[in-house]
């Protein structure tokens, strides 16, 4: 635990130190503030034609969930594989601490920092409520949603860094495999329309991050079979890095 | 302590080390020497359960370091060759790191008890990357001593360090060695003699020899020739020399006279200085030709070799570390 405790602290004091962190939180906030006041000036628009646009609660989880094969690679990949490239895992791995506790703790920073870009967005719901009536509902599930959709990825982005030493390659890997899960809904619709069995396309769907999201927490659905899998992929990413980790320290 | 038994790792095809043998004692400093590559990392890597061995044994601390990997970490330091740090960091705040990780009550004054071991304390608060070499070695052996271990394995400690560096990192290994056990790599065979109190040669992933550097030293000497200088002809005295049955063979060199003792167990060197004395003559030198460890070294590495190399083939081992800077560069 005081394992787990110590790496943490390190990694997260340093995303707080690293400009790239501070990068990832300006543009992602340039870019939702961009987008925010488009959905501003069209309320306004609708608005001036006599028929009002619901304010969606879920605007900023939403996007965030999205940007996500963008976001999480960034903050996953310097994790493994920079501690393998320079050398520094070979001190860790003789130092009396389980390999697990180091990976729970690097991902609990990254999750956290995550966790720090996710309340800064919160600051569109505080807009959306000086102007008009956004459901406190929808919001609580999107956001509570979108923090767990975000562990589940940034835990599957982890698991590239333990695989290569190369950061660039990591956050490649990484960004290519989100953005598969966060399209498999379409892939599962291009499944069904192709007329072969409808359970290869609900398999799709669900191994999919979306279909457990943008249409149930994000609408303020909670469900527990969508809780159940994002902190499945999270348990089960975290174990496969951990073996790839062992693995490698084996074969060093 | 650390008992190794047979110990073997194979990576794929390839050994790196074979049944390989030998035991540090506490209050001892072991080193453990052979060129580049010998397999001294791979031994090191081992004992301190960054990897498994492929067979063979090794106790570390009253541990076997596969079975009981967790209590052998606790009780070993290690620092690893190239010594990894993070360089983001403080001195300072690395060391409490670690010793948050290791679970150590009072980590700050326990980091900051190391640092003033070695000697660092005037720079705690500066970032890794800033520290000279000679410094992050220091943070690097400081990191070891935080758990106050009673085993410390030190991987190539002096690479890359300026002579004066060298020659206080040797102080420091010398100190601890009074109370701890410490495994201490090198490919430099002077240093070795210098500081260890044992010695474990390893070449090729074999274990050569091993003992005292004085003990393998005698071993060597016997049967070495023997070096006289006499003020007399020379060859009056290769004469006199070659007559005493001590003697195989004594030959005019550019040192004086060399003879090779008819026996190795035997040494000539007594009849030899009562026969000059005897005739009256003055005895200006007799010595054994002096047997280093590098001599030790290339013997034991030279036998070792196969036919089509050369048995000078074993200076592979740079003996200056600038040398060995460019190798690791």
């Amino acid at each position: 635990m005081h394992s787990i405790l110590a790496v943490f602290r390190r990694e997260l004091a340093l995303y707080f130190r690293s400009p790239v962190a501070y990068a990832i939180a300006f543009a992602l906030l340039l870019f939702l503030g961009v987008l925010f006041n488009g959905f501003i000036a069209q309320a306004n628009a609708a608005l001036s034609f006599g028929s009002g646009i619901p304010a969606d609660a879920g605007f900023a989880p939403n996007l965030l969930t999205f940007l996500m094969f963008l976001i999480a690679p960034l903050l996953t990949m310097r994790l493994l594989a920079e501690e393998s490239r320079e050398g520094t895992l070979e001190v860790l791995m003789t130092l009396p601490m389980h390999e697990s506790s180091f990976i729970i703790g690097k991902f609990l920073a990254a999750w956290a920092y995550y966790s720090v870009l996710l309340l800064l967005s919160l600051v569109f719901y505080a807009l959306q409520s000086f102007i008009g009536v956004p459901d406190a509902g929808v919001a609580l599930g999107a956001y509570g949603g979108a923090w767990l959709y975000g562990g589940a990825v940034l835990a599957i982005t982890l698991i590239w860094s333990a695989v290569t030493e190369d950061q660039i390659v990591a956050a490649f890997l990484g960004s290519a495999t989100i953005l598969v899960l966060y399209l498999a809904e379409i892939a599962a619709i291009w499944i069904a329309g192709q007329g072969s069995s409808s359970l290869l396309a609900d398999f799709v769907r669900e191994l999919g991050l979306q279909a457990h999201f943008s249409v149930t927490l994000a609408q303020g659905i909670v469900r527990a079979e969508d809780v159940v899998y994002f902190i499945c992929v999270i348990i089960g990413a975290l174990f496969i890095t951990t073996r790839l980790v062992e693995t490698r320290r084996w074969r060093a | 302590m650390i008992e190794v038994e047979n110990l073997s790792k194979r990576y794929g095809e390839v050994s790196a080390i074979r049944d390989v043998s030998f035991q540090a004692r506490p209050g001892q400093v072991t080193g453990f020497l052979g060129p580049n590559g010998a397999g001294k990392t791979t031994t090191m890597r081992i004992l301190t359960g960054f990897m498994p061995p492929s067979s063979g044994r090794a106790i570390v601390a009253g541990h076997d370091v596969f079975t009981d990997s967790m209590e052998v970490r606790r009780r070993v330091g290690y620092l690893p060759e190239n010594v990894p740090l993070y360089r983001d960091m403080t001195a300072l705040g690395y060391l409490k790191f670690i010793a948050d990780i290791r679970g150590l009550r009072d980590g700050r004054r326990r980091a900051r008890e190391v640092l003033e071991r070695v000697d660092l304390v005037h720079r705690a608060d500066s970032r890794i990357r800033t520290l000279s070499k000679g410094m992050r070695q220091r943070v690097g052996v400081a990191q070891a001593l935080i758990h106050d271990p009673e085993v410390l394995i030190l991987d190539e400690p002096t690479i890359g360090l300026d002579p004066f560096q060298v020659l206080e990192l040797r102080d420091l290994v010398r100190v601890l060695g009074r109370d701890h056990t410490v495994l201490f790599s090198t490919h430099i065979l002077s240093e070795a003699e210098q500081i260890c109190d044992q010695v474990v040669i390893i070449d090729r992933g074999e274990i050569m020899a091993q003992g005292s550097p004085q003990a393998l030293r005698s071993e060597l000497e016997s049967g070495r020739p023997v070096v006289l200088r006499v003020d007399a002809p020379l060859d009056e005295a290769q004469a006199l020399v070659n007559a005493l049955p001590e003697v195989e063979r004594a030959e005019i060199s550019a040192d004086g006279i060399t003879a090779t003792p008819a026996d190795p167990e035997l040494d000539p060197r007594p009849a030899i200085a009562r026969a000059v004395l005897e005739r009256g003559w003055a005895l200006n030198e007799l010595r054994s030709v002096a047997v280093t460890l590098e001599d030790i070294f290339l013997e034991v590495a030279g036998s070792h070799a196969p036919p089509e190399e050369p048995p000078g083939d074993a200076e592979a081992p740079a003996e200056t570390p600038e040398e060995d800077e460019v190798s690791h560069a």
